[in-house]
């Protein structure tokens, strides 16, 4: 069994999910219309590319934009939520023994208190995030079993990761549930609301874009948003 | 000399005085008399709603609705509209005095006749300053303006006194050559007047009476060389000059003349954002006057 | 009855079924048949299939349904912060089901869909700035309404404009004729007052080719004369094409992309034709937004760009004041309080966010400004925008609508706005009519024109 998950199924999944990820953003970039969106993306590289640019880069800062400032709690939890999502996974120092097992290679890891500091982070900003959809009418109306779907399947690894780490119960059993639900977190990514981890940078790019070109870029206004 | 007029009508109360006027010279002079209503502004950007300036209702515009004013002017105007009279209707949407000076351009008329006031006559908004459509309309026209406020004491029909004010402009010039004009057409009385104004907000001083009647004098010998030479064949004329603050000698002077009409240029051509004024002297004696006033822009 | 005789798929292509439509007083049998129109499922879908693409595809997909879009629409602060008028659920529940169901949706959902496409959403492209995805509901409303148009489900007035469009290239019924004498009857009646004043109509080469907004033409001529005084007092050489003259584009606001392809070629054949050295547009939004920023594309110009050069009528008087080709009397300066309205078409989707302060610090006295909040590209829409200034069907919604403005405008304790956009001019005049609050408001051109030093040549003599 756990040949299997951490043999085939770690393969499969994560093949699936680079195969996948890399896919949809070529379609991605290919589907973009000049005449349909009423961008001329190929006309201007140069200022469209320094718009995809700074509109990655300025949603990427805590507090970066007028939106972010806007909202400062569920600006604080989505960073928590999200720092400690890509970073506990890639650099997690047994993540990567078992990357190095598996292929020779390594990240660079993090201080495993500071891992579990982040794993609870995700876990709380999680729950406050539920509570949030829960509690605003203007979230509550839009918020479908969908959604607590994609959050149940993006904090399952960690809960089961928190289990094993603290062998709470049978370790083996949060073990493969913790491998189990990596994976199919993995295999979700291409195909559901998760697939947001690329195509955010692909869509906050092409609105970039839009904005470095059309709306204002050529006038040299840079629209701090 | 008034072959065309153009009666720019509310079709309301306010404009009762001045359709009395309209219609009796047209009648005696047998011109022709183009009775134009601009029944609602336009709102809404582009929509096809338009405020009803009778009724201050909101209606949307089709040609059915503008049928139905045209019949409603017909029927208000409907003792004045008798077989005798060349008359015409016409009914428009905009704002009222883009769309009379519009009309005017038009059918080049010879005189526009208009209400002193718009609106509710019980208003007292309205009462105190003229409308700002006669003043955008004065501002504009090609032709005289005449406006007739309160009710006139005796009307074309019986014509026979003429009041000419002059401040000795460029415009009064003009003025004067239109009065001079009118007043052998219709065989009436000339009357110069100028006034001295010795309001001491506009002086600044005070004068006294000796420079008073110095400047008076001088008044009288600008109105011989600039008026009475050019009236050779005019016996039945007067000259005055008074001191005083200028609309209030006028109307008085008009009122000791038994003046039909009181014929001024207006000077100021100055927009100034939405309400342009017309000379204030002009205004004033147009809500004063016993008689209709016509002004003359060019 | 799938297709009625006023509401049915078809555009409005002549005078006659302009007049027929425009006799259906308010829309009423339109509405009417409306509620019979049949929905051409294969049509819908075929059409969303060809036309949308990734962008709005993922936009629809990956949107995390987390709200933070909902304080970034003025409809839905103004509407005691309804759900239902979040933006993104507004998208999610229309756009968003239409492509869920393939285009399977039946009349009652496209009459929903149409008031929420124009009624609920002004298409001035806010809530695009607060979402952390980049998603542009402003785009995605203005693509569904492009749908809507297409099975008929459109505002009555949206289809007569339109149409307007489609029959006279303007969005009014003012021909070339009445275009052109309009200008020249106004230049006649401004022309003791401005010696000189003159309107060159068809000149070829000339540094400027000026351009209006019908409206302009039909009810308030004076802006015509103002814009000659203008261009004279600065010294420009400038014309006005005789033929696509007119700016605005209500295509736009009513999804008809034809139209709006054939409302803009007309003006890109008159640059074509006249050689001008650039274009300078009327102060109105929509209409700059419509022919110099989205038209390109609706002509099919790979650069996005008009043939030639094109600016707002406040880049061209920023700079005429900022060169000294217009001189403003400093005693004659605005010394009362006073706030600018950002017009998001130009603002928001055009970056001239710096322009009209610009201009504010030449015409009004310093000390006497006062900034909305929010302002430049994240000012509110006025309320009126995207063609909601003209439907009657929706009237309450808007009149609602205004109040954001309002509440923002009195907070700035200004007495007068200024509005250099056509439809935040008529917003701001009917919210003054709807709310009396004492404020005055107006174009930039007549203020400029009250404090303008003339030169010499352009006196009257006295």
């Amino acid at each position: 069994m756990y040949e299997f998950i951490t043999g085939f199924m770690f393969w499969l999944s994560l093949g699936v999910c680079l195969a996948g990820m890399l896919i949809r953003t070529v379609l991605y970039f290919r589907g973009l219309a000049w005449n349909l969106d009423r961008v001329a993306y190929k006309a201007y590289p140069k200022d469209g590319f320094n718009g995809a640019m700074r509109s990655i880069y300025k949603w990427l800062l805590p507090f970066g934009t007028h939106g972010w400032r806007k909202q400062p709690f569920m600006t604080v939890i989505f960073f928590c939520f999200h720092i400690g999502a890509v970073i506990v996974p890639l650099f997690l120092v047994a993540h990567n023994l078992f990357l190095e097992k598996k292929t020779g290679l390594s990240l660079f890891t993090i201080n495993n208190s500071v891992a579990d500091f982040l794993t609870w982070l995700v876990v709380a900003s999680a729950i406050l995030i539920v509570l949030r959809r829960i509690a605003l009418p203007e979230v509550r109306i839009m918020t479908t079993w969908y959604d607590y779907l994609i959050i149940l399947i993006s904090v399952l690894p960690f809960i089961t990761g928190l289990m094993a780490r603290y062998e709470v119960g049978n370790y083996n059993f949060w073990l493969l549930a913790h491998i189990l639900s990596g994976e199919i977190l993995l295999l979700a990514i291409p195909f559901t609301k998760l697939s947001h981890v690329f195509l955010f940078f692909a869509s906050r790019a092409q609105l970039g874009m839009d904005y470095g070109i059309k709306r204002g870029g050529l006038k040299g206004t840079k629209m701090a948003w | 000399m008034f072959k065309k007029i153009l009666f720019a009508t509310s079709a309301t109360e306010a404009s009762d005085h001045a359709a009395r006027v309209a219609f009796n010279m047209a009648t005696t002079l047998k011109a022709h008399i183009n009775l134009f209503h601009v029944l609602g502004v336009p709102t809404r950007g582009f929509s096809q709603v338009v405020l009803d300036v009778k009724t201050k209702e909101k209606v949307e515009i089709d040609d059915e609705y503008i049928k139905w004013v045209e019949d409603e002017v017909k029927t208000y105007y409907a003792n004045q509209l008798t077989d005798g009279i060349d008359a015409s209707i016409k009914v428009a949407v905009g704002f009222p005095h883009r769309e009379i000076l519009r009309q005017a351009r038009e059918i080049e008329p010879d005189l526009i006749v208009m209400g002193g006031s718009t609106g509710d006559e019980s208003d007292s908004v309205y009462k105190a300053t003229t409308g700002s459509t006669l003043q955008r309309v004065a501002k504009a026209a090609q032709c005289p303006i005449m406006v007739v406020n309160r009710p006139a004491a005796s009307f074309w029909g019986g014509m026979s006194s003429i009041v000419f004010g002059t401040d000795f402009s460029k415009a009064s010039d003009k003025a004067f050559d239109f009065a001079l004009k009118a007043a052998g057409e219709l065989g009436c009385e000339m009357n110069i007047f100028h006034a001295l104004d010795i309001s001491s907000s506009h002086m600044g001083f005070t004068l006294s009476q000796d420079e008073i009647e110095e400047r008076i004098r001088k008044a009288y010998r600008v109105i011989r060389s600039r008026y009475v030479s050019k009236m050779e064949k005019k016996s039945n004329f007067s000259m005055d000059v008074w001191e005083g603050i200028p609309y209030v000698e006028i109307v008085k002077y008009a009122r000791e003349k038994h003046a039909d009409l009181i014929i001024m240029a207006h000077n100021s051509r100055k927009l100034d954002g939405d309400a342009p004024k017309i000379g204030s002297n002009m205004e004033q004696v147009i809500v004063r006057a016993g008689c209709p006033v016509i002004s003359i822009n060019r | 009855m799938p297709e009625g005789i006023f509401c049915n798929k078809k555009p409005v292509e002549t005078e006659e079924e302009l007049t027929a439509l425009l006799g259906d007083t308010s829309g009423t049998q339109y509405y009417k048949e409306m509620k019979e129109l049949d929905v051409d499922s294969k049509l819908l879908w075929t059409t969303i299939q060809n036309t949308c693409k990734s962008r709005i595809r993922t936009w629809l997909e990956i949107c995390a349904h987390c709200g933070m879009c909902a304080d970034s629409c003025f409809l839905y602060l103004v509407n005691d912060r309804d759900p239902k008028q979040v933006p993104a659920y507004k998208i999610q529940s229309t756009l968003g089901e239409i492509v869920k169901r393939k285009g399977k949706v039946d009349n009652e959902f496209m009459r929903m869909a149409m008031e929420t496409a124009w009624a609920k959403c002004t298409c001035c492209n806010r809530c695009g700035m607060y979402c952390p995805h980049g998603i542009d509901m402003g785009i995605m409303f203005g693509y569904l309404r492009g749908l809507l148009y297409q099975q008929g489900f459109v505002p009555w007035e949206m289809k007569i404009g339109a149409g307007m469009h489609r029959v006279y290239r303007a969005q009014m019924d003012v021909s070339e004729e009445e275009f052109v004498e309009t200008f020249q009857w106004m230049v006649e009646e401004y022309e003791d007052d401005y010696v000189g004043l003159t309107v060159p109509v068809d000149v070829e080469n000339a540094d400027i080719m000026y351009t209006v907004n019908a409206r302009e033409v039909k009810h308030y001529p004076e802006d015509l004369a103002e814009a000659a005084i203008l261009f004279h007092a600065a010294g420009e050489n400038w014309t006005i094409p005789s033929k696509g003259w007119e700016l605005t584009s209500l295509a736009m606001f009513a999804g008809d992309w034809a139209a709006c392809k054939m409302q803009v070629e007309s003006v890109y054949e008159a640059m074509e034709r006249l050689k001008p050295k650039r274009m300078i547009g009327t102060e109105c939004g929509h209409a700059h937004r419509a022919t110099v920023v989205e038209g390109p594309y609706w002509a099919g110009r790979k650069d996005g760009r008009p043939p030639v050069e094109s600016i707002h009528y406040i880049e061209w008087l920023a700079e005429a004041l900022r060169e000294g080709k217009l001189k403003i009397d400093p005693s004659k300066r605005i010394k009362q309080p006073v706030t600018l309205q950002d017009s998001c078409n130009y603002v928001r989707n055009h970056g001239l966010r710096e322009t009209a302060r610009e201009i504010v610090s030449y015409i009004v006295e310093p000390g006497y400004f006062r900034d909305m909040s929010p302002r430049k590209e994240h000012n509110f829409c006025c309320g009126g925008g995207g063609g909601f200034n003209g439907i009657g069907l929706f009237r309450p919604q808007r009149n609602k609508g205004l109040i954001t403005k309002r509440d923002q405008i009195i907070a700035t304790g200004a007495e007068l706005v200024l509005a250099p956009c056509h439809n935040c001019w008529d917003a701001i005049r009917d919210l003054e009519e709807e709310y009396e609050i004492g404020i005055k408001w107006s174009f930039l051109k007549p203020l400029v024109i009250s404090m303008l030093e003339l030169p010499d040549h352009m006196k009257p003599e006295e």
